[in-house]
């Protein structure tokens, strides 16, 4: 009996050890934590003698191309990073098989120019967006934060996973404790991904990881280029000339509080909001309320609750559909918004997470035209798609975000 | 001026098209000082590396052709029998001297790596014989897997060709 559970155990022991596992460079033949020149050439050449001349080393294919990586962009020494939980997170080789619990993370690894054959795994719901990430369909599946599937995890042997840093932490740090207690070699890193506060120093973090900074630095450029524009054009405005909106969530009569994400992005753009203040972050109002703050502006979320437009369809009229059930409402035809023609429908595609810069021109231009005359969201949007997601993605022709 | 009939031009063509492919694309090259050397005689090999910052180079040479010296570091360079190893760092060009033997003749085989490329391939045969005289004896050094699994699309576009040229011009 004893016998036939060795090599089960056997088996299980070597699913749970990563591919680095080891805590060293490759070749690092002192253990010193730096690769020399001169390991760097011993190593190339137990390698060489080994694969070509009939010598017996231990240094494979992999080690050698991680020992090449490491001493020529990294300067022969580990590369050492702070993530968003603050943990230090020491890295001896580039990531060759990653798994994201998070699509946040996994969209900024693309827009990075990650090779995406190096992610082994992805959580359930980048899994199903087809259309997003076209390349995740034949991806493992490793479920949800909240319903992770650990095996599934261990299974494929990452060298690195991705999880959320402040948000769901509970959840989060569950899941880094058991891959830590399992596979000391796993590196767990921590980012958002989807907060303007922080999301340009992310990009520029995960680009030192996975060595593109200079493609990071273009990226962050971008992305605080339109954050920047915003923040400019809404500087200044005294509180009582704010423009007044109303946000509502996916549920009827559902807006956002001041802890809310989205209740940050419409400050951002320069909305005040007459709800904002209260400790649920997303409370339910009193329609009566509603009318007698009298918005200038309603912004109406399309997505997951609302499960129409996005990069799932085309399909405009279903979130006009939404837009005129709204108006509709009783007494909505006296709030100044419906009067004036100024309420909208956003996908939180494009306002919930790293796409949140999108979104939050678009409210920037819906409460303040003039001010952001020379503001085009769009022209972000589809030049965002086309150079740093890659993907193949017309949005003349594809997808719904807003309306009008 | 003398015409050519289409379909040789046609066929010319194809050669064109196929034959850079199969001599250009390979980021290492060998020269050789002479490819007919006299008994003893040491002669230079010589490698042009063109876009390889990290890797590797293992050349097998003949049998009893012998390796000599090279100006490549010495912590860079694995001889075993009839195999040297270099490591390529940063690197354009690498010389190493073969003494040959009385006699025999045969090919220098090559093949690379490029770690941060992530990419490997042959080096193009080089045959050598001792004052140009052919001799049965064949290449001693093993072949390397990497060398083993070479395509031979290349070799075959190259023949095919070839062969439609011929073909073309006999109609």
């Amino acid at each position: 009996m004893k016998r036939r559970l060795l090599p089960v155990l056997a088996l299980l022991l070597l699913l749970a050890v990563p591919a680095s596992a080891t805590e060293l460079i490759p070749g690092d033949a002192d253990g010193d934590g730096v690769l020399t020149s001169g390991e760097y050439a011993s190593a190339v050449l137990a390698y060489l003698d080994t694969a070509y001349m009939g010598g017996a080393g231990d240094l494979d294919r992999d080690e050698i191309r991680d020992a090449a990586w490491v001493y020529a962009r990294w300067d022969g020494k580990p590369r050492e990073v702070v993530d968003s939980s603050g943990q230090t997170v020491t890295l001896y080789r580039p990531l060759r098989r990653v798994v994201t619990f998070s699509g946040e993370s996994l969209e900024t690894l693309r827009s990075l120019g990650f090779d995406m054959e190096n992610v082994v795994a992805v959580d359930k719901y980048s899994h199903e967006k087809s259309t997003f990430f076209p390349e995740c369909r034949e991806k493992a599946n490793v479920g949800s934060i909240w319903s992770p599937d650990m095996e599934k995890v261990l299974s494929v042997r990452p060298d690195a996973v991705f999880l959320y840093a402040t948000i769901s932490t509970a959840a989060c740090d569950d899941i880094q404790q058991r891959l830590e207690a399992s596979s000391p070699g796993i590196r767990v890193l921590r980012f958002d991904c989807f907060k303007p506060a922080t999301y340009a120093t992310e990009i520029r973090t995960i680009a030192s990881i996975v060595d593109e900074t200079e493609r990071g630095e273009e990226f962050a450029t971008f992305y605080s280029s339109t954050m920047d524009q915003i923040r400019d054009g809404t500087t200044g405005i005294p509180d009582n000339e704010k423009t007044r909106v109303y946000f509502e969530y996916w549920f009827d009569h559902t807006t956002v509080a001041a802890s809310a994400g989205y209740n940050e992005k419409t400050e951002l753009a320069g909305g005040m909001n007459p709800f904002a203040i209260g400790t649920a972050e997303y409370p339910v109002v009193d329609p009566e309320a509603i009318l007698v703050t009298d918005p200038q502006v309603i912004i109406k979320l399309a997505g997951q609750g609302l499960a129409v437009g996005g990069y799932a369809g085309h399909d405009p009229e279903a979130l006009d559909a939404i837009r005129s059930a709204l108006v509709e409402r009783p007494g909505w035809s006296r709030i100044s918004a419906v009067k004036d023609g100024r309420v909208h429908v956003i996908h939180s595609d494009i306002l919930g997470g790293a796409q949140h810069f999108i979104g939050t021109a678009y409210l920037a231009k819906w409460f303040y035209p003039d001010r952001f005359a020379d503001l085009d969201p769009h022209a972000i949007h589809q030049r965002y798609l086309t150079e740093f997601q890659g993907i193949d993605f017309d949005l003349a022709s594809e997808g719904t975000f807003v309306y009008p | 001026m003398i015409g050519l009939p289409a379909n040789r031009l046609f066929c010319l063509l194809l050669l064109s098209l196929f034959i850079p492919a199969v001599v250009c694309g390979t980021p290492v090259t060998r020269t050789l000082s002479t490819a007919e050397p006299g008994a003893g005689e040491v002669f230079t090999v010589s490698l042009s590396v063109d876009g390889i910052a990290l890797g590797g180079v293992v050349e097998t040479l003949p049998t009893g052709y012998a390796f000599a010296g090279t100006d490549h570091p010495d912590d860079r360079v694995l001889v075993r029998g009839q195999q040297i190893g270099f490591a390529v760092m940063n690197e354009t060009g690498i010389t190493y001297s073969v003494t040959a033997p009385a006699s025999g003749s045969g090919d220098i085989t090559g093949t690379w790596e490029d770690f941060l490329g992530e990419t490997d391939g042959e080096v193009a045969a080089s045959h050598v014989a001792v004052d140009g005289i052919e001799t049965a004896a064949e290449n001693s050094g093993e072949k390397p897997a990497a060398q083993e699994a070479a395509s031979p699309f290349a070799a075959l576009a190259a023949v095919a060709a070839i062969l439609i040229a011929g073909w073309g011009g006999r109609r």
